[in-house]
Formats: C-alpha cells, sequence, structure tokens
C-alpha cells in the first residue's frame, strides 16, 4: 500500500502499465503500436536514403547532402576511427544499427506517434544480441577459439590462484553483462525520457482542471515538459550514438591483437 | 504513488561517488591541457580512481535491490 | 607519413580512453554481481546474512584489482 497524493478526483500517475499498448486488431499480440513504429521506420529510412541516392551527382542537393553527412559521420567518426583499416566491412552493419535506432528514439518526440520503440525492452535486446554474436563471431574467426577464450579468461602475469577470483569476472563481463547493460542502457535511457515527459504532460493537464490556484501553476509544469522535450531529443540522439560507439569498440577489442 | 524507501537511498547515495567523478575527470582533464606529456602518468591514476569512485556507486546500486 | 603516425597515435589513446572507462564500469558491475550473487546464493542455502556483504566486497576488490591489471599497470 502506497501513499496516494491528489485525492480528490485521484491523479493517476503515470507508470510502467503505460507502455503495455493494447494490440490494434483483435487480439494478435503483434500487432502493437511499437512493431508498427519499427516497421514504419523501416519504411521511412529506406524512402529516405533511395531518394537522396537516387541522383547523386557532383554538386549535392539538399537532400543528398543530408544523407551523405549522415553516412558520411558514420563512416568515418564512428568505424573509421574506433575499428581502423579494416573499417569497410563493419560499415553497413554500423550505419543501419544507428539510423534505424535513431528513428525509432525521435519516435518519442514526433507529434502523433509520440512513442519511442526502444522503451519496449524487447528491441534492444535483439539489437545487443546482433552486436554480441558479430563480435564474438569476429574476434572467433580473427584469432582462433582458443586463443581468444584463453584471452578472455586468463590475464598474464597473475598468480595462479587469483585465476579462480578473476576468471569469473572476466567471463561475467564478456558474456553476460556486455549485452545486457548495452541493451538495458539503451531501454532505461528511452523509458525513463517517456515516463518524464507523460508525468509533465498529464500532471500539467491535471493541474488544470482544480481550483484557480492549481491552474496557475500548471503553465510552468507545460513549459517544464516542452524543455525536457527538448532535452529529450538531445538524449536520443546521444543514445543512438552511444550503442553505435560502443558496438564498434567491442568490434574494435575483437579485431585488436593481444595488448 | 508507491515505491520504496530503498530507491530513495541510493539516489543519496549516489551523489557522492558523481561529485567525485566529476572531481576525477576535471582534475584529468585539467592537468593534461596544462602538460600534454603527463598523460600517461595520469590516466592509470585517473582510472583507478574511477574504479574506485564508480565501485561505491555501484555497491549504492546493488544493495538497493538486495537489502 | 609521419603526420600520420601521429594523427594514428592521438586517435589510438583516445579511443583506448573511452573504450576504458566503460570497461571498467562493465567489469565493476560483473564483478559485483557475480561474487554477491554467490553470497546471496550461500546465505539463501546456509541462512545466514552476511555473506551477501562478504561476497560484493570481495567481488568488487577483485574487480578493483582486475582494472589495476588491465588498465593501470605500465
Amino acid at each position: 500500500m502506497g501513499v496516494r497524493l491528489a485525492a480528490d478526483e485521484g491523479f493517476k500517475p503515470p507508470s510502467t502499465a503505460d507502455f503495455n499498448l493494447p494490440p490494434v486488431f483483435g487480439d494478435n499480440p503483434f500487432t502493437t503500436k511499437p512493431v508498427f513504429l519499427a516497421f514504419l521506420s523501416v519504411i521511412l529510412i529506406s524512402t529516405f536514403f533511395i531518394l537522396s541516392a537516387r541522383k547523386a551527382s557532383i554538386v549535392p542537393s539538399k537532400l543528398q547532402f543530408a544523407g551523405e553527412s549522415v553516412y558520411g559521420f558514420v563512416r568515418n567518426d564512428l568505424a573509421r576511427d574506433v575499428i581502423g583499416h579494416e573499417f569497410m566491412r563493419f560499415v553497413p552493419y554500423l550505419f543501419t544499427l544507428f539510423t534505424f535506432i535513431l528513428t525509432n528514439n525521435l519516435f518519442g518526440i514526433i507529434p502523433f506517434l509520440q512513442f519511442p520503440t526502444m522503451s519496449r525492452v524487447s528491441f534492444p535486446y535483439v539489437l545487443a544480441l546482433f552486436t554480441f554474436v558479430i563480435f564474438h563471431y569476429v574476434a572467433i574467426k580473427h584469432k582462433g577459439l582458443m586463443p581468444y577464450l584463453k584471452e578472455i579468461m586468463f590475464m598474464p602475469g597473475v598468480p595462479k590462484p587469483v585465476y579462480v577470483l578473476l576468471t569469473p569476472i572476466e567471463v561475467a563481463t564478456y558474456f553476460i553483462v556486455r549485452p545486457l547493460t548495452l541493451s538495458l542502457r539503451l531501454f532505461a535511457n528511452m523509458f525513463a525520457g517517456h515516463l518524464l515527459l507523460l508525468v509533465f504532460i498529464l500532471g500539467g493537464e491535471h493541474l488544470l482542471q482544480g481550483v484557480v490556484g492549481l491552474k496557475l501553476v500548471s503553465p510552468f509544469a507545460f513549459a517544464f515538459g516542452i524543455a525536457l522535450t527538448f532535452f529529450e531529443f538531445m538524449v536520443q540522439c546521444l543514445q543512438a550514438y552511444i550503442f553505435t560507439l560502443l558496438t564498434a569498440l567491442y568490434i574494435a577489442g575483437a579485431l585488436a591483437d593481444e595488448h | 504513488m508507491e515505491g520504496t524507501l530503498n530507491l530513495v537511498g541510493y539516489g543519496l547515495s549516489a551523489i557522492g561517488p558523481a561529485i567525485a567523478t566529476g572531481m576525477i575527470f576535471a582534475a584529468y582533464i585539467s592537468g593534461v591541457a596544462r602538460q600534454p606529456e603527463a598523460r600517461s602518468v595520469l590516466q592509470p591514476i585517473a582510472f583507478l580512481g574511477f574504479a574506485l569512485a564508480e565501485a561505491l556507486a555501484l555497491f549504492g546500486l546493488v544493495l538497493a535491490f538486495v537489502l | 607519413m609521419s603526420q600520420k603516425n601521429s594523427d594514428d597515435e592521438k586517435r589510438k589513446s583516445s579511443q583506448n580512453e573511452e573504450n576504458a572507462l566503460w570497461s571498467i564500469v562493465g567489469y565493476l558491475l560483473s564483478g559485483l554481481i557475480i561474487w554477491g550473487g554467490i553470497g546471496w546464493g550461500l546465505d539463501r542455502w546456509l541462512g545466514t546474512t552476511y555473506l551477501v556483504l562478504a561476497g560484493m566486497l570481495l567481488g568488487a576488490g577483485a574487480s578493483i584489482y582486475l582494472v589495476w591489471l588491465r588498465f593501470g599497470r605500465d
């Protein structure tokens, strides 16, 4: 039993239940809003980049310039600077990841859509699973299975009994904590951001229905909600960048030779 | 509104490590900015300080769930 | 050629820094979870209450040692 605030008609604060959206068609659980948003993002991204690359010319149009600067950012600032000389193989994956996450995050503040797809935890889980499989595959291909496992489990230059203490930590870091933190960081940021916006906008609306004194306070709640929307925009771009950057860092670590 | 006091306690306990991490990196950045060749000396110290401060923050996080 | 090399050096060192910070957090978290989890399990099994704390301290110590091995030692 918790304490209830605003006792008169009971303001219901936004909770995790606000993220369980009902299915759109019948009771088929595969037709909820996040699923449609994910499909919509794929359509939007492919249309945008096909249009921007179709009439490519030496003097770029505005659209071509926009498309190319996103691509250039991922290729030069993320892939090339982090991975090094073998980066071209991984650009398609990193580019897809970055644009997909960015578009789906931005759905959180686009009017009428207003739901960040990544605040449903299964989407980040799947993306992190892809990254997990890719960086382990690359490492095993590059180093061989046994040397790779040996590099993970046995730090050089440690007295033998200490391995009992350290090896579980290393294994857990590589196989559990890395994919888990990768996905949970994205999920938690989107979830908390959406909840924060809900609190301020719904709270402002509720204050507007109260007595005169409360009505006077409500514009502040709305103003804060709008300010937080811009803050959310920043967080959404940053999280898409961080997810891609960490993927690139893990791939770079898989390709790096013994340090 | 429902919740447990554990999370309030975790919020309070996170203030300390947050300030500590900020101070560690402020000192590291200004040290490297004044004397770029000192980077290799300062880097391990900054990272170890960061690890110690962060360990306390994570301690609070885990205890908030365990207790 | 030397220009390119020094650029490479700079890029490597700042990339190492970013990489190191993320992996430090990962090591600390998994150290706490693994050894704290073992302590928690032992608590459930033996009916004691102090082994969680002992396991967490052990895990935190071990992961700080690991961080020192990886990043602090020259």
